[in-house]
């Protein structure tokens, strides 16, 4: 099935879920719960706590569906930023720290290899990000992508990657900025 | 280059909503900015360009299965049972569509409009509804039909047009053709009094549609532009 088919079946799914159909939120469940399961797992680096937020995010969904814009956003953006929101809200309630590994600027941030269809999907949607990324220094895109991911507060970043706290402000700011740019072209 | 701090002072309100969606905020500043997306649609509007840009960085996230006990809680949390809930899911119809497009007030007036219309009374006839769609699936406009079938609320789900022509609304009865039952309006709520000659054809199996005329309405009695939504009355 093509990336268009999914996309359309899944607005279509979103679109009953908003009209009450219980059905339908199954099938967005089936359709993407592997996926955002593991968004929230790399963020919480916690199974149960991932499960957790894995129910409050289609919960959310459930309630929220009717506010989910086609013109405005895909769908599986949409479920991922609800996915990611879930989850950094829960890191950022919880006290105390968390275990964080470091990052070696001159290393690739660890990532698991993504099986080969998720690659030629990534290379259709990614690719604008992908080309952008590419225009910042290494270590502003390894710490943009590590704080996207991983869900790290600035401080934890500055901490991961051993600078300063200003120096790493600067160099996400810096390289939102020029993103931003890029971008909306 | 310029200085980091002048750039910070200049440009960090605008890269607020950008910092929110990366997540480097702490849990006061993401507060904040949660709480400015309630109200604040130029930063709404920001932080949908970053979602939707910044998303694909989930692409390199590995699927995970989560074990089958987490459906089982989240069916169990929405109360999943059988089509006899149906009727619960058509009332979250009428509210949930109805928010598709209109503002929080209308959205709010609408729903009480709506609530006190139908006047669900245990002795009254069931009222009806009808969610009328358009060709691509997306409803368009939700119809309610009061206990007594003498008059309708008719809300739009969708903002759907800036076209002048005039919405009109018609009653299908099941093999019969089109009686037009008024005007709409795509931006607001619209409160309608069935004919006299109509009272008692709204009913289970018929349909209303809604068809783009010249303002005032069809000059001849039946649809002459084209239907741009349509759907079937169902009983709650």
């Amino acid at each position: 099935m093509g990336v268009e088919d999914n996309r359309s079946q899944l607005v279509a799914a979103l679109a009953r879920v908003a009209g009450g159909d219980r059905a339908a939120l199954q099938i967005v469940y089936q359709d993407t719960s592997a996926k955002l399961f593991g968004v929230c797992l790399r963020i919480l680096n916690d199974r149960s706590e991932a499960e957790d937020v894995l129910q409050e995010v289609y919960l959310t969904v459930w309630r929220k569906a009717a506010s989910f814009d086609p013109a405005r956003a895909s769908p599986i953006t949409w479920l991922v930023a609800i996915a990611r929101n879930r989850s950094i809200d829960r890191l950022r309630a919880a006290v105390g720290g968390r275990r964080m590994d470091p990052i070696d600027a001159a290393e690739e941030v660890r990532d698991p290899a993504p099986a080969a269809v998720e690659l030629i999907e990534a290379a259709q949607q990614s690719s604008r990000l992908g080309l952008c990324l590419e225009q910042l220094e290494s270590r502003q895109s390894i710490a943009i992508r590590a704080a996207f991911l991983d869900g790290n507060t600035y401080e934890e970043l500055a901490e991961r990657m051993k600078v300063p706290l200003g120096t790493m402000k600067s160099w996400i700011r810096r390289g939102l900025l020029k993103l931003r740019d890029c971008l909306e072209r | 280059m310029t200085d980091d701090r002048t750039i910070i002072q200049e440009e960090g309100d605008k890269l607020v909503a950008a910092e929110y969606v990366l997540g480097v905020l702490g849990a006061a500043e993401r507060r904040q900015a949660q709480q400015r997306l309630a109200h604040d649609q130029a930063f709404a509007d920001e932080v949908a360009f970053w979602e939707e840009r910044l998303g694909s960085f989930a692409d390199a996230v590995a699927p995970v299965a989560p074990p089958e006990r987490a459906w089982t809680r989240i069916a169990r949390a929405v109360k999943m049972r059988d089509p006899a809930t149906a009727r619960e899911s058509l009332w979250q119809s009428l509210i949930f569509w109805r928010s598709f497009a209109i503002g929080a007030a209308a959205l709010a007036a609408a729903s009480i409009g709506a609530l006190t219309f139908i006047e669900i009374s245990p002795a009254a006839r069931a009222p009806m509804l009808a969610t009328l769609g358009a060709s691509n699936g997306q409803p368009t406009f939700v119809a309610a039909v009061n206990a007594g079938g003498t008059g309708l609320l008719v809300v739009p789900a969708a903002l759907l047009t800036s076209d002048p022509r005039a919405m009109e609304l018609w009653l299908i009865p099941a093999g019969d053709k089109p009686h037009s039952l008024g005007l709409i309006e795509p931006g607001r709520p619209v409160r309608l009094d069935v004919p006299r000659e109509l009272a008692g054809r709204l009913t289970a199996d018929a349909a209303l549609a809604v068809s783009m005329e010249p303002p005032g309405g069809s000059p001849t009695g039946q649809p002459t532009g084209p239907i741009v939504a349509s759907g079937k009355l169902t009983s709650l």
